[in-house]
């Protein structure tokens, strides 16, 4: 980072755990797979992509919450850059999940394409509570870039 | 299948707006770059409103499942590298980096005429149960 910049915030610990189960309908995936050209399949088990979705809604923070406690304004436009997920499990339809989950880390770069910018990492877990003590479904980790227009 | 070997591509012809639209639903994300492409224009990212980077994930998840019916997704690593517009037509594709009787490692990735990848994957799938 250059010396002319101000430190970063640190966000990091901040806690992304969600209050509230997170629950994929069948009637959702169906339609989902159907604005992307698939037909859901036929033994309940969820289009993967419910990795991100069900993640990202199911985290207690909203998205401007996270973004505030980056001392960033939501309305600037964070881009996800970034996602890795690891599946132990299919996800199913019509099966409760929850999250937990934390920021990892924020950085602060020098783009030459959007000048100052700060990188945010994140881990979100997935978990069916009503499968015993190996209910980790995925484990999910997501890079969002934070223009720093301000500091550009 | 062996290192090398690239998988049949998925044609995903233009993204429509309206499929945007609803991503937006399914994703609870009233972002207007999405919906309205005076907001897309105010940010300075174009004219046209931006297809979400999951669902542009969605389509290269359609390909390697299309690619490897019945089996396994364990990891996807995504980097998103540019923006996909309403309007925009796609290719999904890809090829197998590594192979043996467990399991396959891809790279995949969503081509936009014109403009090259969008979005680039590296997934791991399993072959056996």
């Amino acid at each position: 980072m250059s010396k002319d910049l101000p430190p970063p915030p640190n966000p990091a610990g901040f806690s992304l755990d969600g209050s509230e189960a997170y629950t994929i309908t069948a009637e959702q995936n169906a339609a989902l797979c159907r604005s992307i050209g698939c037909e859901p399949a036929s033994d309940g088990t969820a289009h993967p992509i419910y990795y991100y979705i069900a993640t990202q809604i199911g985290m207690g923070p909203s998205v401007a919450e996270f973004c505030e406690a980056c001392d960033f304004d939501v309305d600037d436009g964070p881009m996800i850059v970034g996602s890795e997920v690891t599946f132990r499990q299919p996800l199913m339809v019509d099966q409760p999940y929850t999250v937990t989950g934390s920021i990892n880390s924020l950085d602060r770069k020098m783009s030459r394409k959007l000048g100052v910018m700060d990188l945010a990492e994140y881990t979100l877990d997935l978990h069916a509570d009503d499968m015993g003590e190996d209910a980790v479904v995925l484990e999910s980790k997501t890079r969002w870039v934070l223009p720093r227009k301000e500091l550009s | 299948m062996k290192s090398g070997d690239l998988l049949a591509p998925l044609e995903i012809g233009r993204i429509s707006e309206e499929t945007i639209r609803l991503w937006s639903e399914f994703l609870a994300d009233p972002n207007p770059i999405h919906l309205d492409p005076a907001a897309t224009a105010a940010m300075g990212l174009g004219h046209r409103v931006i297809s979400q980077g999951p669902a542009n994930l969605a389509y290269v998840i359609n390909l390697l499942m299309a690619n490897f019916p019945g089996k396994t997704i364990e990891k996807i690593s995504t980097q998103f590298s540019d923006n996909v517009f309403g309007g925009d037509i796609a290719t999904a594709a890809g090829r197998v980096l590594s192979a043996d009787s467990d399991r396959i490692t891809c790279e995949a990735w969503l081509e936009i005429e014109g403009r090259g990848r969008a979005i680039i994957c590296e997934a791991s799938i399993r072959l056996e149960g």
